[in-house]
């Protein structure tokens, strides 16, 4: 009996085993890794890593002439990001699950149109997406064939620095909106229909019903399309690097592609150590930001 | 109770207990090193950044097999970003190949002080360096310039010794090199190549104002500093000459780019704003290229290098009006040269296993006969010294390119040397500042001359702590 119980144990343990190998690899062995690289000046190759303590954080945020004052510029441009992203993608999604969970036909045909920029967002569509902001572009076509060709930019959406870092937020919504659809529709479909009845007994509206009963209901949902689209507008960094490389100029560079730049395009210049202590600042922002977010929620909910 | 193993047979429990242990050492076997080296005695593989190369280098390859028995694999990686990182993580996994080409007198020092290239010094004599045209004979040596840029700890080449060499040149050329569409340029009444910066401006003003669509120029500005140094630097020279050039970049006051002459300079720099390719800052390199190739641009703005690629996308070399960016009338140097120099090299890794090889080929790429071959397959400048039969190996636009390398040592800008500058200057930084001032006019030249003293201000006072 106790051979058949240390068998089974041990069974039990190694089929455990794979996954707690992986995360002890990949998870805290990284992570630690990265962690102490921030106390370090090293290029990924050097045989040895020369200790700078706290320097790299000091000369990321206030000491080093050559490397704060652009990364004071990226976090304007990513607070932008950060706050136009989550707002906008509500402001999209919430209304598009309302209209689809209503729909009497092909509720299924559209929720999967609708889930398109989704399953194909990759670099090939963030390539399209720059042929259609282009100067000789679609959207500039469009408006002028629409007779609004005032509002069609000459140098292009992401050529223009008035335009660029909107437009980059407006493809980064159209990224979003479709888990953020999905999400609410979860929610939509997990609201007691006797609640929405006893609203209409009670003489509200279609537009009373959703914003007095529906919403409120929903706002968990709201809290996490929130928290997740702020944490990928502060480390996300793929679209811009693709798009615009943190131009024109400098006008969209982001704290994420910074870091990014900082790691792998400085042609092995001994800049790992800032770029991994950049990653841990942003941590401690996405970790501040998750924190707020769950006291919010707590008191609204 | 019954634990849900209980219900499997032995043989059953034994086989997932196995699959799950193998299961759970996979994560830590793929931690372990790959295997070193690359190739066996008789094969070679080689990796570039120059999509143009490969087929001249396929054809050099196909000779050097008939002669040597050895087989070269010659495998392409771009753009130079996506390259770098490439390269980058196979040298983490040791998979990297046994000769690589580089960026010369740069990207080589790099990958020498990392220990990614090997130190091939002892290895290139006399008789290998003879082969190559004077001013790039020592290109990837470790010079006493190159040494002193090293020893900043922070330096991208910091543990460098001089007297090392990491390359030997393939490629030669410069960039500032202006190209025009000669059916664009005739069609505006334009058949001669500017004498000067003026009257460049003016034909750039004759191409748009006879198709303002089309009629600009294209310059791959999403890379920062293609507008820093392929157009305000050479400017510059001419306007200012070497030693007030150089102290734009320097500690006084008084003559950087916050100065009376930097603010000169980038006034001049500023009047080509009307005339830019809509949307060119939005371009990478190889776009803005394949935008004049299109003739979406009249004119287009690159290096020697650049005419394999318009011929890459179907233009024909033959109408291509080539010169060097020109200066200013009355400025210093009215008529600049541009200094040749390396700009591509040949590397040999320090994982090859058989880099005897790997040198075998790279002197055999520097063979008068086949350096030849490669100019005419390549559409490019070898650094190989082909002598009277230069122009006709070449052709006639890239042999008018070359023209622009004559002039005398005062008057010739050299972007290859940089020890002027700040320890640390980072270039994109000081470009971003640029195209505030022009395409995207943000700036005035006052505001974007302070901006770029301030920031080399910044890297003057974090060496010299």
């Amino acid at each position: 009996m106790l051979r058949r119980r240390t068998y089974e144990a041990v069974s039990g343990y190694l089929f455990v085993a794979p996954a707690v190998v992986l995360f002890a690899v990949m998870g805290l062995y990284t992570v630690g890794y990265g962690f102490l690289l921030s106390f370090a000046r090293w290029n990924g190759f050097a045989p040895h890593w020369d200790w700078v303590g706290l320097q790299n954080y000091k000369d990321l945020l206030w000491q080093n002439p050559a490397y704060a004052p652009r990364l004071h510029h990226a976090a304007i441009h990513t607070l932008y990001v950060m706050v136009a992203v989550p707002l906008l993608t509500v402001l999209v999604s919430f209304p598009l699950a309302v209209l689809l969970n209503s729909a009497k036909r092909m509720q299924g045909v559209l929720r999967s149109v609708y889930f398109v920029p989704y399953v194909t967002s990759g670099i090939a569509v963030f390539f399209a997406w720059q042929y259609i902001l282009q100067p000789d572009g679609a959207v500039n076509s469009v408006l002028s064939t629409l007779g609004m060709g005032s509002l069609a930019q000459p140098q292009g959406w992401l050529g223009n620095p008035d335009t660029a870092l909107p437009t980059m937020i407006v493809v980064t919504v159209w990224g979003a909106v479709p888990v953020a659809m999905l999400l609410y529709l979860t929610g939509l479909q997990g609201i007691d229909r006797s609640v929405l009845e006893a609203s209409q007994l009670d003489g509200a509206g279609w537009w009373r019903t959703n914003v007095s009963v529906v919403w409120p209901l929903v706002r968990p949902i709201t809290s996490i399309v929130v928290l997740l689209n702020l944490r990928d507008s502060l480390q996300g960094f793929q679209t811009f690097l693709v798009m615009t490389n943190g131009g024109p100029g400098d006008h969209t560079n982001v704290l994420g592609l910074e870091a990014y730049r900082l790691a792998f395009l400085k042609d092995l210049a001994p800049t790992l150590g800032l770029a991994s202590a950049l990653g841990w600042i942003l941590f401690a922002a996405a970790l501040v930001i998750a924190l707020v977010n769950l006291r919010v929620m707590r008191s609204k909910t | 109770m019954r634990t849900p193993f209980a219900r499997f047979t032995p043989k059953t429990r034994f086989a997932a207990v196995t699959v799950a242990t193998v299961l759970s050492l996979t994560p830590l076997a793929a931690c372990g090193g790959g295997s070193s080296g690359s190739g066996d005695a008789k094969s070679l593989t080689m990796w570039t950044f120059k999509q143009s190369h490969v087929a001249a280098l396929k054809n050099a390859a196909a000779q050097f097999k008939k002669q040597t028995g050895i087989t070269v694999t010659v495998q392409a990686y771009g753009p130079d970003d996506a390259y770098t990182t490439k390269v980058q993580a196979a040298a983490k996994t040791h998979d990297l190949p046994d000769v690589l080409e580089v960026h010369a007198d740069g990207e080589d020092f790099a990958l020498g002080a990392t220990g990614i290239a090997r130190d091939i010094s002892k290895e290139v004599g006399a008789d290998w360096s003879g082969l190559y045209q004077k001013g790039v004979q020592t290109s990837g040596t470790v010079t006493p310039a190159h040494y002193k840029e090293s020893i900043p700890s922070d330096s991208k080449t910091h543990g460098v010794k001089e007297g090392q060499r990491f390359s030997v040149p393939l490629t030669s050329g410069t960039f500032g090199i202006v190209m025009g569409n000669k059916k664009m340029l005739a069609a505006a009444g334009i058949t001669a190549p500017p004498a000067s910066y003026e009257e460049f401006l003016a034909d750039l003003k004759a191409t748009t104002a006879k198709d303002p669509g089309n009629g600009g120029v294209s310059l791959g500005l999403k890379v920062k500093a293609t507008g820093l140094t392929w157009g305000l630097q050479p400017l510059a020279f001419g306007e200012l000459g070497k030693e007030k050039y150089q102290a734009l970049w320097g500690q006084d006051a008084s003559a950087d780019f916050a100065s009376p002459d930097g603010q000169k300079v980038l006034g001049l720099y500023a009047q080509m704003q009307p005339y830019w390719m809509p949307g060119t800052q939005t371009l990478d390199i190889d776009a803005a290229d394949q935008a004049f190739a299109q003739g979406k641009s009249a004119w287009d703005i690159g290096g020697t290098f650049t005419l394999a690629f318009l011929q890459q996308n179907g233009m024909n070399p033959e109408d291509v009006m080539a010169f060097g960016f020109p200066g200013p009338q009355a400025g210093a140097v009215p008529k600049p040269a541009l200094a040749p120099l390396a700009l591509t090299g040949l590397s040999v890794s320090a994982t090859s296993s058989h880099p005897e090889n790997a040198e075998k080929w790279m002197k055999f790429l520097a063979q008068p006969a086949v350096a030849s071959q490669f100019a005419k397959d390549a559409t490019e400048v070898p650094s190989t010294e082909l002598g009277a039969d230069a122009a006709s190996v070449m052709g006639a636009t890239l042999a008018d390119m070359t023209k622009a390398f004559e002039g005398a040592p005062e008057n010739t800008y050299d972007p290859n040397v940089n020890d002027f500058r700040p320890p640390g200057y980072d270039q994109d930084s000081m470009a971003e500042i640029l195209a505030d001032l022009t395409p995207l006019k943000q700036k005035s030249p006052e505001a974007t001359g302070k901006a770029m003293a301030k920031l080399n201000n910044n890297f003057w006072a974090t060496a010299n702590k």
